[in-house]
């Protein structure tokens, strides 16, 4: 093809071609199949460029929902798998529980004088940003700040990643988490609300943080209202109904 | 196809496009085990089935997005041939062993046949355009991207410093060298143009 064409395959799909141009070339269509064959090829490229780089931001959001949604899944097949597998050990397993709960119970026992706090809770898993991201600096930045607990920092670079990609959930999930450390509460708690009012993966971590952030103003029934939300198969369920029980 | 009726599981279609959890947890509950038994049982494992099931999404998803993708059969079956499809693709790939593919037992369904044959033609679009991509030169790219991102040609004009004639005429001659380079590609016939 010439460069003539091309130019005209792209006044034709942005509709630019006057009428007299237009009957031209819906016949060149017809009649050249060459002609034809690079203009499917042409349009059909301008439609992948306008997905891929048009709705990169959305693409990177759907593929991390995906993934979290993905691991989740497998992890409970993996789960159902072990369970099966070991069921000729089970005998052991049992007498070592049985062993474990009066363990656990003289060390509930012994807890509840204090009442619960904050800082039984917020051991946080280490996040990993790196991965599915390009612009590096900044994403790399926040992952390290937020791993060493320097959750200032951490907070900044989260800041200027948010600023390019305000969308992004998982950002904004991780940041409110240093927010809650750093007992900005208040901006914590505008930011996990707007999490847990929408319906991504990331919903039931929301709730379970803006649980710690009231469980650190001790605020007591707030948490515990937060906390009876948190639905079964929430990765934080099992937490959440331990603290639950510790402040009713 | 326009004249053919839209299978309701195009909810399936329609809730991956706008990235909504439920339907994509629905998708894993519902038609991921099939896949997992069936890769179980043809020399893989959970974490083959994982990336393949992955994998098959995000094309149907990128297929939904640019392609408004309509479903005339049932998701189940359609879904199970890509993964198959798939699956089997990579054992040929990473063992160099023969193995057929007979379509027939499992799907009946002619419409699922066609659907997921369009989409894995698709996928190997969509690699080859990615891959050509990469081999354009940097003023091109960053044309491309300033187009596909701001969307108005003259802002894009105006961002780049050009004239919005030339940032036009750029634009086609740009996406007509792609087209070039997808034609001599050594890979352009298994596209079916």
């Amino acid at each position: 093809m010439e460069e003539q064409d091309y130019i005209q395959f792209e006044a034709y799909l942005v509709g630019d071609l006057s009428d007299e141009d237009l009957i031209t070339f819906n016949k060149r269509l017809e009649l050249d199949p060459k002609f034809n064959k690079a203009f499917e090829i042409y349009k059909d490229m301008s439609a992948h460029l306008e997905h891929e780089i048009g709705n990169e931001q959305e693409t990177s959001d759907f593929k991390a929902n995906l993934d979290v949604i993905s691991n989740k899944h497998f992890n409970t097949i993996d789960d159902m798998d072990n369970t099966n597998r070991t069921s000729e050990k089970s005998k052991f397993y049992k007498y070592a529980i049985a062993a474990s709960v009066v363990v656990l119970l003289g060390f509930f026992l012994f807890n509840q004088f204090g009442g619960p706090k904050y800082d039984e809770y917020n051991n946080f898993d280490p996040i990993s940003l790196t991965v599915r991201s390009s612009n590096d600096a900044d994403f790399s930045k926040a992952e390290e700040s937020f791993n060493a607990k320097n959750y200032n920092e951490a907070i900044k670079s989260f800041n200027n990643i948010l600023e390019n990609d305000f969308t992004n959930l998982e950002i904004q999930l991780y940041k409110s988490m240093a927010l809650v450390e750093t007992s900005q509460f208040e901006e914590a708690e505008i930011l996990l609300r707007k999490i847990t009012n929408g319906n991504s993966a990331y919903q039931n971590k929301a709730k379970w943080i803006l649980a710690l952030n009231y469980l650190k103003q001790d605020k007591d029934s707030e948490c515990i209202k937060v906390l009876k939300t948190i639905p079964q198969d929430a990765e934080d369920y099992k937490m959440a109904q331990e603290l639950l029980q510790k402040l009713d | 196809m326009s004249d053919k009726k839209l299978h309701e599981d195009q909810k399936y279609i329609d809730g991956l496009a706008e990235n909504n959890t439920f339907i994509i947890q629905a998708i894993y509950d519902k038609f991921a085990p099939k896949v997992i038994n069936y890769i179980k049982q043809n020399s893989g494992d959970a974490y083959d089935a994982q990336d393949v099931i992955q994998e098959t999404i995000i094309t149907i998803y990128n297929q939904a997005k640019q392609k408004k993708l309509q479903l005339t059969c049932p998701f189940d079956a359609y879904f199970f041939l890509l993964c198959k499809r798939k699956w089997l693709n990579q054992l040929k790939k990473s063992k160099g062993k023969e193995v057929t593919i007979n379509e027939e037992v499992l799907s009946k369904d002619d419409d699922a046949q066609v659907l997921s044959f369009e989409t894995s033609i698709f996928e190997n679009k969509q690699a080859l355009f990615n891959e050509m991509y990469q081999q354009l030169g940097d003023a091109c790219k960053d044309l491309l991207k300033a187009t596909f991102s701001i969307k108005s040609m003259e802002d894009v004009a105006k961002s780049l410093n050009i004239s919005y004639a030339y940032a036009r005429k750029k634009k086609s001659l740009c996406i007509g060298q792609l087209t070039k380079l997808v034609q001599a590609s050594p890979k352009f016939n298994s596209l079916k143009y």
